[in-house]
């Protein structure tokens, strides 16, 4: 790292700001991701307060020629914050202005380091309106999770993130601060660069503020936890809930012993006990008869589907209990976990591919634990050793997997993004022209490829 | 075996709001449950009735609303249900509460065991169990996280009091107070609810315990204790002292932070 | 029998003691008890049950006129509210004070209402602050989960409140003070439907219930840096938490870490040594009365929330507070 480059850091950013320490510096090269790939520690991490910080920190970087990583949560679980060559590192902790809740266009703007944690706890005390989308670890950045368009438990009647972003503030990768989108809810004028940077995986541009949408809280919401002794059972049942008109918040589907695994690691108990797989719904209406309805067709739904036990939970404090074991299913098998795939396919091939991933486990002989969104087909499918040491057919069992995936016309990753981790696999969903397109665009925003080099595309 | 739960319905303290100007407690976009501990009070009967049989009856006073709150103690597991409600119960402390539900236990008949929460999330005051107790003219035993053996004749439970833990054995009758640690309270089944919604639940009002207690025993009147005013303190906010380059004045000021907070004296 | 304002003069404190030693907290309502009574112009009354040997002059030089010392060789030596209860009530029936304080340990929460129901009288919980306005005591205590201050006053005789531990300060101790004991045989002293078997031991590491926590992350190196940790902790009365990348690093147990996968801790005072401040550590102790964070990195994010924070090296700053509060305490 050259010695100017922490001179002209400190003009812009102010000497508190600098953080050059190998130590602290080594704390920032990583996220959450299983499969760490090995990062370039020579590098040099500043945390800018403003856009038009940010803007003077990438203009240094093309005039210097060294590669910009912007830093949310790093709760990303593909590499993508991981440096491979000496790196800047933005980090965006000190944007943590909630600015403005809309009641009438029900929207929020804030800054871009503000987390999920930060927004979900604002909105617990708001009266009437919430951010409805839970994408990701609670440690996650709205610039982050713009970055990623990341998904989650909630997403089967709001959407995932891009459905949530009504406008941004972006610094380019060439320092110019520009605006995209607005309140609106229609827009039709030009190209769509605003659906161009959500999901780029911070290489087309670096969030600084965003307008969310909110939705209207529901008086009344609960978790219904239904559990089934094979995992056909319930899966089979997912179509036809949705079927018939019934939009939950979720549809999670949840192995046992993830479940109890994550229960236990946390100090908490998993509340069902009957059964082998479950299915977790959060069901919100705004009538508690209407809401008592929809629980009388899921148990229907569920009973002609063999379910075994049917759970409610409808206290704030049970709702969230269930919440936090199904957000600490990742990190509480972290010991044993090889990967954590992340494959979506079309709902109605669920069952067939859920089916061939049992064949694929028992083939190789691995273990492959599965929770998933399941209301979106959106399948982890986690490869777990007892020591968490990547077996010796790893490569072909995930190629196997992968040729499935395509097979059921899916794709490689529902939410998690490419980061530093798929990039190779690129070539087996993509033809060459499409992803010709995808670095043609990626190189008139960022013409000297400073910003995030080495991630999301191939 | 008789056991009798009682249960207080709260605000969601979540969405409770605390207006600091006026010094109000704004409910209104609140919704309800049932106070937290009273679920674990309500689990260590289930469990005990799983073993010994015998009736649980689940007892709350409250405005017409906690209805719900009992019907849902019926999903979880309670055989029955009585509401306590009557304007003329209003205004109670917990003088009053406790002799208003001594008075219905008497009405029911007396109880083997009697279960509460260590406190509610509202009031919070954590008496309303042993001045129950102490109406009935029963022991009671507190702060209760581990039921250790019961039979049909008596119980034995671990109680938090002097900074000990104290194994302690009552014949009934008896009421114990429960913590969180004492069980995971189960959820209801779906079925259970859905029925649960469609059961109906007494009320009793003044007339139904006149027998008990005297009209000057009950709400305002028959309280010895008056909330004068509330005040909402402001949200704390961090000091946000940094000591940087001084390690000796910073280590002085700490210090004095400690002894004001009186974490020296150990 | 209603006891009336008429008939009824003094503060009376009820002195907690186990294995003959009295809690701290009764000292506290001494000194606050001495308070009130100056301005009400009453005796300052203390009562203790125990042993007949019990040495309660202590409660003289904390500030009590006059020491009612109920004496049992056996009764008192375990927690049994009804025993208490039954000679409290005979013993305030007989000396008619006009203020009744508990201190709200947890003995006092569960002790005070039964008493108080035998004598028809109300009772205020867990006070934090007491004043007399125009004769009568006013309580004030936080209710609604710690959201509000409620200001309650009695409307029947005696004045009943438990009062939170570490409020008031302790009386101070003059060996010089003069005051009366009264030691009485206990009006009652077996026949308890209720027997206390034993007292155990519980060995289960809870962090969530103490006081102060001092926490270790990633700025501590080794294992055996811990130790120092530890001290300060042991002279804090506290326990030692931990970050992920502690716990991570083989430093200590899981069950020490805080945040969002590990405990949520309200301690009153939160020390964090080395710790960043990571949204899911912040999670888990954000609560705390008093945040005070050690650092090197002035950007370190723990900074915007902590009370106090010291940027420097805590290799450097802990082992001079130990020195410095050891010193103090000898
Ligand atoms: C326990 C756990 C559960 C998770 N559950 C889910 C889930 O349910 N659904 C889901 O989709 N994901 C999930 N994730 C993954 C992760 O939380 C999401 O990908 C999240 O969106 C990442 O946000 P972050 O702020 O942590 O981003 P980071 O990890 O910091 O960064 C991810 C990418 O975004 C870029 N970026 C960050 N901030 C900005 C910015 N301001 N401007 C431009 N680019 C930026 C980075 O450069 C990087 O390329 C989970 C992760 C964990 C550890
Ligand atoms: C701000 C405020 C401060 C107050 N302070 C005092 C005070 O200091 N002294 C005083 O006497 N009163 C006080 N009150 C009144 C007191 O809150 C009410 O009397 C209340 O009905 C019972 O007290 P609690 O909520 O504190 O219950 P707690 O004593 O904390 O409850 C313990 C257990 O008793 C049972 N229980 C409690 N209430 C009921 C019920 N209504 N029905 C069935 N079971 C129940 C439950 O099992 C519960 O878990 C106060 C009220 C307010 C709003
Ligand atoms: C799903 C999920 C759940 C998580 N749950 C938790 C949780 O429950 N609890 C938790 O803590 N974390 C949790 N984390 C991890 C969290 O994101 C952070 O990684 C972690 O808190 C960092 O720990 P740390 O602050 O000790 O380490 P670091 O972030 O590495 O910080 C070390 C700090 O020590 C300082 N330092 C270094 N040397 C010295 C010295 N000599 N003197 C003074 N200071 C020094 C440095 O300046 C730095 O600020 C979770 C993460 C995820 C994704």
């Amino acid at each position: 790292m050259k010695e100017n480059i922490k001179a002209k850091l400190t003009e812009i950013v102010g000497q508190d700001w600098v953080v050059s320490n190998p130590e602290i510096i080594k704390t920032l090269c990583s996220d959450e991701a299983e499969i760490k790939i090995t990062p370039c520690y020579d590098c040099i991490a500043a945390k800018p307060a403003t856009a038009a910080e940010v803007a003077a920190i990438v203009k240094l970087a093309n005039e210097e020629g060294i590669a910009v990583i912007a830093r949310g949560g790093a709760t990303g679980l593909v590499n993508a914050v991981v440096p491979i060559q000496p790196t800047i590192i933005i980090s965006m902790e000190r944007f943590k202005k909630i600015i403005e809740v809309d009641e009438s266009n029900l929207t929020v703007e804030c800054e871009a380091g503000v987390t999920l944690l930060d927004l979900v706890e604002y909105f617990n005390s708001h009266p009437t309106l919430y951010f409805a989308a839970h994408p990701g670890d609670e440690g996650a950045q709205v610039g982050g999770m713009i970055a990623t368009n990341a998904g989650g438990v909630r997403t089967i009647k709001y959407g995932v993130v891009r459905d949530q972003v009504k406008s941004m503030e972006v610094v380019l990768p060439t320092g110019e601060i520009i605006n995209m989108g607005g309140k609106f809810i229609k827009d039709n004028c030009g190209y769509d660069l605003k659906d161009l940077i959500i999901g780029s995986e911070g290489t087309l541009g670096i969030i600084t503020k965003a307008v969310l949408a909110l939705q209207p809280k529901e008086k009344y919401t609960g978790s219904v936890l239904i559990a089934f002794n094979t995992t056909a059972d319930a899966v089979a049942c997912v179509p036809d809930i949705l079927k018939r008109g019934i939009k939950p918040l979720a549809v999670e589907y949840v192995e046992r012993i993830q479940a109890t695994n994550a229960a236990t690691d946390i100090g908490q108990v998993w509340p069902v006990s009957k059964g082998s797989d479950d299915l977790y719904l959060i069901i919100a209406s705004n009538s508690e008869d209407e809401f008592y309805e929809i629980c009388e067709t899921i148990v229907e739904i569920c009973d002609a589907h063999n379910a075994v036990e049917t759970l409610i939970c409808e206290t704030a404090k049970e709702q969230r209990n269930i919440l936090e074991i199904r957000s600490h299913v990742y990190p509480s098998m972290l010991k044993k976990l090889v990967d954590c795939l992340d494959m979506a396919v079309p709902p109605d091939k669920i069952p067939a591919y859920m089916e061939q991933i049992r064949a694929l486990s028992q083939k190789y002989g691995v273990e492959i634990q599965t929770c998933a969104h399941i209301g979106d087909g959106n399948m982890h499918n986690n490869i777990m050793t007892p020591d968490g040491q990547r077996p010796d057919c790893y490569e072909d069992l995930l190629d196997e997997i992968i040729q499935l995936c395509m097979s059921c016309n899916g794709t490689l990753t529902g939410e998690h993004g490419v980061g530093k981790l798929r990039n190779r696999h690129m070539k087996l969903q993509f033809t060459e022209k499409e992803l010709e397109l995808m670095r043609a665009i990626k190189k008139i925003f960022d013409p000297n490829n400073i910003l995030n080099p080495g991630t999301a595309i191939c | 075996m008789r056991i009798v739960v009682l249960v207080k319905q709260v605000p969601d303290m979540e969405r409770v709001k605390f207006d600091c100007e006026a010094g109000r407690v704004d409910r209104s976009s609140a919704g309800t449950e049932i106070n937290p501990f009273d679920l674990n009070a309500l689990e260590a009967a289930v469990s005990i009735q799983e073993q010994l049989g015998g009736k649980i009856i689940t007892l709350s006073m409250g405005p017409a609303a906690a209805e719900d709150a009992l019907k849902d103690t019926i999903a979880r597991g309670a055989d029955e249900s009585v509401l306590l409600s009557d304007r003329r119960f209003g205004g109670a402390d917990v003088k009053a509460t406790a002799k208003t539900i001594a008075a219905a236990i008497k009405k029911l008949g007396g109880a083997d065991l009697i279960f509460a929460g260590i406190q509610t999330v509202d009031g919070d005051t954590g008496q309303v169990g042993p001045e129950t107790a102490g109406y009935l003219d029963i022991p009671h035993i507190s702060n209760v996280d581990f039921i250790s053996a019961y039979s049909e004749t008596d119980i034995t439970v671990v109680s938090n009091v002097m900074e000990g833990s104290y194994v302690k054995k009552s014949s009934y009758p008896v009421l114990i107070t429960v913590t969180k640690d004492i069980n995971q309270p189960r959820l209801p089944s779906m079925k259970r609810k859905l029925s649960a919604r469609k059961a109906h639940i007494p009320v009793w009002g003044y007339e139904e315990l006149q027998d008990y207690i005297r009209e000057d025993e009950i709400g305002l009147q028959g309280s010895a204790t008056k909330v004068k005013r509330i005040e909402v303190p402001p949200a704390v906010t961090r000091k946000g002292q940094v000591w940087r380059e001084n390690v000796e004045e910073a280590i002085d000021g700490l210090v004095e932070v400690l002894k004001k907070a009186k974490v020296l004296e150990v | 029998m209603k006891m009336t304002e008429k008939d009824c003069k003094g503060i009376l404190v009820f002195a907690e003691q186990k294995k003959e030693r009295i809690h701290r907290v009764s000292y506290e309502l001494l000194g606050k008890g001495k308070e009130l009574a100056a301005q009400l112009d009453c005796p300052l009354c203390s009562v203790v049950l125990g042993p007949p040997d019990m040495d309660v002059a202590e409660l003289i030089y904390r500030g009590a006129d006059i020491v009612y010392h109920i004496t049992d060789p056996m009764a008192f030596a375990a927690p049994d509210e009804v025993l208490y209860e039954q000679n409290l009530v005979r013993l305030i029936r007989d000396v008619k004070p006009e203020i009744c304080l508990f201190g709200a340990t947890n003995f006092g929460r569960s002790l005070a209402p039964r008493v108080a129901a035998k004598l028809g009288a109300g009772l205020t919980a867990d006070c934090t602050h007491l004043a007399i306005d125009q004769g009568q005591l006013v309580q004030i205590r936080p209710a609604f989960s710690e959201n509000i201050l409620a200001h309650i006053q009695s409307t029947a005789y005696p004045q009943m409140a438990t009062v939170r531990y570490k409020e008031f300060n302790e009386a101070p101790r003059d060996t010089n003070r003069k005051g009366q004991i009264k030691a009485m045989e206990a009006y009652v002293s077996d026949n308890s439907p209720v027997k206390i078997l034993e007292e155990i031991v519980k060995e289960d590491f809870d962090i969530a219930d103490a006081n102060v926590v001092v926490a270790a992350g990633a700025g501590v190196k080794a294992k055996e840096d811990l130790k120092m940790l530890q001290e300060l902790a042991e002279l804090l009365g506290g326990k030692l938490g931990a970050s992920r990348a502690a716990v991570e690093a083989g430093l200590i147990a899981k069950d020490h870490q805080v945040g969002y996968s590990g405990n949520r801790v309200k301690p009153s005072i939160y020390i964090a040594c080395g710790i960043s401040g990571a949204p899911q550590h912040i999670a888990g102790m954000k609560e705390s009365g008093i945040i005070i964070a050690i650092n090197s990195d002035p950007s370190a994010p723990i900074l915007n929330i902590a009370d106090y924070a010291i940027v420097g090296n805590l290799y450097e700053i802990i082992p001079k507070m130990i020195r410095k509060l050891k010193n103090m305490k000898s």
